[in-house]
């Protein structure tokens, strides 16, 4: 609002310190709606919590005994000793889900990542080239688009062999299209406008302008796109569990855990499903009120004007 | 309009080409050679060779790529290496099963959604638009394949309401095996396309035109059942045509949890038996199928839309 | 005198921020006599349309609230009647034009359609005879060949006829008031003209009582019989036009007036509003006509004034249709052939309407566009056939103020960096305490204060904003700088802060300008020489007293009959 912006901006031009007076940057100033917001910092310290499950987990600190075998306990119903009883192995359900939580981490960060990456980069000179440049990343992304992502994440396995590394390539190499449509028609937007151009007048190159003028004021997009491709790489995870081209076996997964409930739930096996349900719950539901707070503390729109 | 109509077609090749590329980039020169995998450690010389021109990989890689553009062409894909049946023939027989289950399904969980968030739009600001989003928000955060689980169990095992598993080749005793994977999908796709639609109606009701439209001392109502919905219309019927090619992947799962002979299921066999030619045939078919439904899409636009200049 | 149609008492309205709580409009209370127009003035968040969306209940709640106060319109409280009672009220009794004719229209219905809602609602017509009534009432403001119009979209208007779309519908129901929220703002002068004139007509027409809301007191004065000044959510004066024109009582009000660049006067530099006023709001005794100051004419020589930049030809023409085969067949010919001069130190202004060419030609002669045709010179050498390397030194001597201070900086970028780039980019200054330094001296050349180098542009208001966008250009020591709308997104009372400003640094630095404009009065005040476009095209060039004074080309003569003379109609009538 108008009306706002000439309170709030009411400048004391005498001021006569030496010291410069403290800007806050439109980044700050998001942090600072965020910790105004209860479901913003309890989502974050969900994450956080996650986070920090995962890096136990891997350093092998917690939950260790993820992986010992015990064939007289196979198919335990929980107890105290075993919260998310055993699974067919007499292995801790419990400790399992909790290392799951690394692999489906990696996949989330390193999947959606490869894909923000590429579709940044692609869509960023598409945008901001135009022309022929932009022709060709149009067709490149039109080309994937049309090629149904589960099926060229299939292929993608397919020709790869199933590992962690897969899961994560597969993903990345198909997620980045939609983030290259709209970095591509953000860029679009930016590169006429008065600030990209007062900094052409300037002498500014196009490096300069198209990674130090309009990536930051982009980059609350790329930011939102990524936790939304966090979510969709781990929920893939456990389609391609499902469909035999996830992990490694072995190693512990959420996808590999709800996938192999469809002998075990007939038998009355309920507790591999709930734990492995549970902890996805709780991570990607943190991951999409994060994702949906932010997006209202970032709008730059709300500034301004 | 037909001149917008033909250029829009002729825009269509060159993807179309980049389709074939990709496929064969994925299929022919990266796969390595499937055809020695699927044959097996103690298979003839002759046996592997065999599988390689089934595959149509088995000269040079230009003379290779030509045989692809050729089974693009002509809709001929080869046989299938497990049922050895060809895949055109498998392609029809399983159609009719697919549609019969993902027409009701798409009808029913779109009028749901979009009636839905009509409301929520309406009410927006309110508890209750404030308890959907949330709601919403948690029931993307399951997984698809636990809401199948969850369901065949609890809704057809221990309650028994529906069966699990089967299949009436007449469509009239068919109904009761689709209400179960048609109530769960609705229930799984219901949280995104609510927050989808949702965002394109409140979209418009920050507009200008609302503001006018008030002023004119139109109802709520009218402003939401006649100005903002037919703006918002335009992008949703784009959505929602260029999506429907995919909902033969959206039944994939159902398709292979409920026993149902369709398309859905077919490729996870396919997967499931590392069937390359059938996996190629699909992924090839989805993708032109996707694209002929984007150019319907862009025509619908231009038709909805009266301000999309038809040159 | 007479019976009053509409009277607010003591309305305060909140707006819910981040920030906390915003009072809008603090306690104002004004009369609407029946058939008579009064103009609502203010400058940007006086709280003006935010007082006249309150009459029509349609503040947006949230964040908005109406805290207290009673609008009386005939008698009735509109805060205290029913939504259902309220609605009936709304479209018939009470309408309302917006600002953007653009965007107020819904794109997908037509506008008989759009025209027809309201008929069919409160007057209970059926579907035939709201369409015969809309095509009647298209008829009225102007749209020609109504019959067939009525079932055209908004978009295949223009925008002066999606203005008379808003007025027909506004006036279907032939209702007691008529609010008009900066109805012409968005407009060209010569549509504004046809538009207020349309206005004029049809109030005389229905009797009706006008509520016009405005930034700008040139209209304030063609159309309004009474006025209220707005500043910062109160009002500071109320009164009949003649008397608020000639004898202003209120500081603000007087410099309101004053700082106004006009077409009949030709100051050395502009009274401000803090010529009359402090920030605090004390009165400064000062006499208008005294700030106002005498006909000023710079002279031109051709020793000090040699010509430094000339246009030979410029053409920028853009693809608009291609064959399938990528072949052009149809261009848009933005700058069609333009050759001009510009002297050094001195100010050529380039004025023309919306579309004439004018911004594109001024991003050409920078090459922030490519021309598709001709040469410019600056100082001997022609720009478009430097190289790369060659062009970006020449963007040291060569420098652009654009439009909207809101875009025009990098807002994740402290006005320090944005003003300490350029210098990085021409390796000026050797370390970075001396850039610090050289910023800090900009700062406070332009009028800001050095502490405020780490802040970011959020943080400053619009006119602080341009002020920091002029240092960034000063940045690099040019000597020639393009002002492409440089005030026109500012408040008068800044507008006239920021002419000054350019004015003092022209004489300090010797600068030269090209200062692009719609406004002929800025555009006067600021330059030595006149260009004026029209279709890619300068029809006339003279200087700046002449053109204004002897216009020759017929679009010239049409251009000038349009602006608002400024003086109350009852004083031209004396």
């Amino acid at each position: 609002m108008k009306v706002a912006s000439i309170s709030s901006t009411a400048i004391d031009t005498k001021s006569k310190q030496d010291e410069l007076e403290k800007g806050t940057s439109l980044w700050a100033d998001a942090a600072s709606r965020m910790k105004k917001k209860p479901v913003a910092v309890v989502s974050f310290w969900f994450v956080a919590f996650y986070l920090g499950l995962a890096l136990l987990c891997a350093l092998d600190l917690i939950f260790t005994s993820y992986s010992v075998v015990n064939n007289d306990i196979a198919y335990q119903a929980p107890t105290w000793a075993h919260w998310f009883g055993t699974d067919v192995f007499g292995r801790d359900v419990l400790a399992r889900a909790a290392h799951g939580t690394v692999t489906s981490l990696t996949v989330g960060f390193f999947g959606a990542g490869i894909a923000m990456f590429i579709g940044t980069f692609f869509g960023a000179i598409g945008g901001y080239f135009g022309g022929k440049i932009d022709d060709l990343v149009v067709w490149l992304y039109t080309t994937v688009d049309t090629i149904p992502g589960i099926l060229l994440v299939v292929s993608f396995s397919f020709v790869m062999g199933p590992s962690l590394k897969t899961v994560c390539l597969a993903i990345g190499l198909t997620a980045w299209v939609g983030h290259c449509r709209i970095i591509r028609g953000e860029y679009i937007k930016h590169r006429d406008q008065d600030y990209v151009q007062g900094a052409a007048a300037l002498g500014a190159g196009h490096i300069r302008r198209i990674f130090l003028h309009i990536l930051p004021n982009v980059f609350h997009l790329i930011l939102i796109n990524f936790s939304l491709g966090f979510v969709g790489a781990i929920k893939s995870e456990v389609i391609l569990s499902f469909l035999g081209l996830g992990v490694e076996p072995g190693t512990p997964s959420w996808g590999v855990m709800i996938n192999d409930a469809k002998q075990e739930l007939f038998r009355g096996v309920w507790w591999g499903l709930a734990a492995a349900t549970i902890f996805m719950f709780f991570l990607v539901l943190a991951v999409n009120l994060f994702n949906s707070e932010l997006r209202d503390a970032l709008d730059p729109k709300l500034k301004n004007k | 309009m037909l001149k917008f109509a033909i250029r829009r077609t002729l825009y269509m090749f060159p993807i179309l080409f980049g389709i074939a590329l990709v496929t064969f980039l994925l299929f022919n020169v990266a796969g390595g050679d499937p055809a020695a995998q699927a044959a097996g450690k103690y298979a003839t010389a002759e046996k592997i060779q065999e599988m390689r021109e089934s595959l149509g990989i088995a000269g040079p890689l230009h003379e290779q790529f030509f045989g692809h553009l050729k089974q693009m062409a002509t809709f001929d894909f080869g046989r299938s290496w497990s049922t050895k049946q060809t895949i055109r023939s498998m392609i029809f027989s399983g159609i009719g099963a697919s549609v019969s289950l993902m027409v009701p399904v798409y009808v029913i969980s779109l009028i749901l959604a979009i009636s839905l968030a009509l409301l929520v739009a309406f009410l927006r600001g309110t508890f209750f638009d404030g308890a959907t989003l949330v709601v919403s928000l948690a029931l993307m955060s399951i997984s698809s394949l636990v809401y199948i689980l969850a369901g065949q169990y609890f809704v057809g095992y221990e309650l028994g309401l529906f069966p699990i598993n089967g299949w009436d080749s007449s469509l009239i005793a068919r109904w009761q095996y689709l209400v179960l994977p048609t109530l769960i999908f609705v229930v799984l796709s219901l949280g995104s396309n609510v927050l989808f639609y949702r965002t394109v109606f409140l979209d418009q009701m920050y507009q200008d035109y609302v503001r006018t439209a008030r002023s004119k001392g139109l109802a709520d109502r009218v402003i939401l059942f006649k100005h903002v919905l037919r703006n918002a219309m335009i992008p949703i019927i784009t959505v929602v045509v260029t999506q429907l090619p995919f909902m033969i992947l959206g039944s994939l799962l159902l398709e292979s949890f409920f026993g149902i002979p369709g398309l859905g299921r077919m490729i996870v066999d396919a997967i499931q038996s590392s069937d390359f030619p059938v996996i190629k045939a699909m992924t090839t078919i989805t993708a032109i199928l996707v694209l002929v439904f984007q150019l319907v899409a862009d025509l619908l636009y231009a038709v909805v839309d009266p301000r999309v200049q038809v040159r | 005198m007479s019976e009053t149609i509409l009277s607010v008492k003591n309305l305060a309205v909140d707006f819910k921020t981040d920030d906390g709580v915003v009072r809008a409009v603090k306690g104002v209370s004004f009369d609407i006599p029946k058939g008579k127009t009064v103009g609502l003035v203010g400058e940007s968040g006086s709280g003006k349309s935010v007082s006249s969306l309150a009459v029509m209940g349609l503040i947006p709640n949230p964040p908005g609230e109406v805290t207290s106060g009673e609008i009386l319109f005939d008698g009735q409280d509109l805060l205290k009647v029913s939504d259902a009672e309220m609605r009936r009220v709304r479209g018939n009794r009470i309408s309302m034009i917006f600002q953007e004719p653009m965007t107020s229209l819904n794109p997908v219905f037509t506008v008989g359609n759009q025209i027809c809602e309201s008929l069919i609602l409160h007057q209970g017509l059926d579907k035939r005879a709201a369409k015969q009534k809309a095509i009647e009432l298209l008829d009225q403001v102007g749209i020609p060949n109504p019959s067939e119009r009525v079932d055209s979209y908004p978009h295949e208007m223009s925008g002066g006829q999606r203005q008379r779309v808003m007025i027909a519908m506004a006036i279907a129901c032939e209702p007691e008031l008529l609010i008009a929220d900066e109805p012409t703002t968005a407009l060209d002068v010569t549509i504004q003209k046809q538009i207020l004139e349309l206005m004029a007509d049809l109030q005389k027409k229905y009797g009706m009582s006008v509520l016009f809301i405005t930034h700008d007191l040139g209209v304030i004065a063609d159309i309004a019989d009474d006025v209220v000044v707005m500043y910062r959510g109160d009002i500071v004066e109320k009164g009949n036009t003649e008397q608020i024109f000639q004898k202003p009582q209120h500081p603000y009000t007087k410099g309101l007036l004053a700082c106004r660049p006009s077409l009949e006067s030709n100051p050395q530099r502009l009274p401000m509003v803090s010529d009359f006023m402090t920030d605090e709001g004390e009165e400064i005794p000062n006499d208008i006509e005294a700030t106002k100051g005498d006909k000023f004419v710079r002279s031109i020589s051709e020793e000090e004034n040699p010509i430094i930049l000339q246009l030979k030809g410029v053409q920028k023409h853009f693809p608009l249709q291609k064959t399938l085969f990528g072949k052009v067949t149809k261009w848009v010919k933005a700058v069609d052939g333009v050759t001009l001069n510009v002297r050094k130190g001195r100010t050529l202004g380039l004025v023309g309407e919306s579309g004439c060419g004018k911004t594109t030609l001024g991003r050409t002669v920078l090459r922030l566009i490519e021309p598709t045709g001709g040469q410019v010179i600056y100082d001997g050498k022609d720009i478009t056939a430097l190289d790369p390397n060659e062009m970006r030194e020449m963007r040291k001597r060569m420098q652009i103020i654009f439009q909207d201070p809101y875009a025009s900086l990098n807002p994740r970028m402290t006005v320090g960096a944005a003003i300490m780039e350029p210098m990085v980019i021409h390796n000026l200054g050797g370390s970075k305490a001396e850039r610090v330094k050289m910023a800090g001296d900009l700062m406070e050349r332009v009028g800001l204060s050095r502490m405020m180098l780490n802040r970011y542009p959020h943080e400053f208001s619009g006119g602080q904003r341009q002020r920091i966008c002029i240092a960034r250009a000063l940045a690099v020591k040019p000597d020639f700088i393009i002002c492409d709308e440089s005030v026109s997104a500012l408040d008068v009372s800044v507008q006239a802060q920021i002419l000054n400003l350019l004015l003092d640094l022209q004489e300090e630095y010797g600068l030269t300008y090209i200062f692009i404009s719609h406004d002929l009065a800025v555009v006067k005040f600021i330059s030595d020489e006149v260009a004026v476009m029209y279709n890619g095209q300068v029809v006339e060039m003279n200087d700046a007293i002449g053109i204004y004074e002897n216009p020759q080309h017929d679009y010239t003569k049409k251009l000038l009959s349009a602006i608002p003379k400024g003086i109350p109609k009852t004083m031209l009538q004396q």
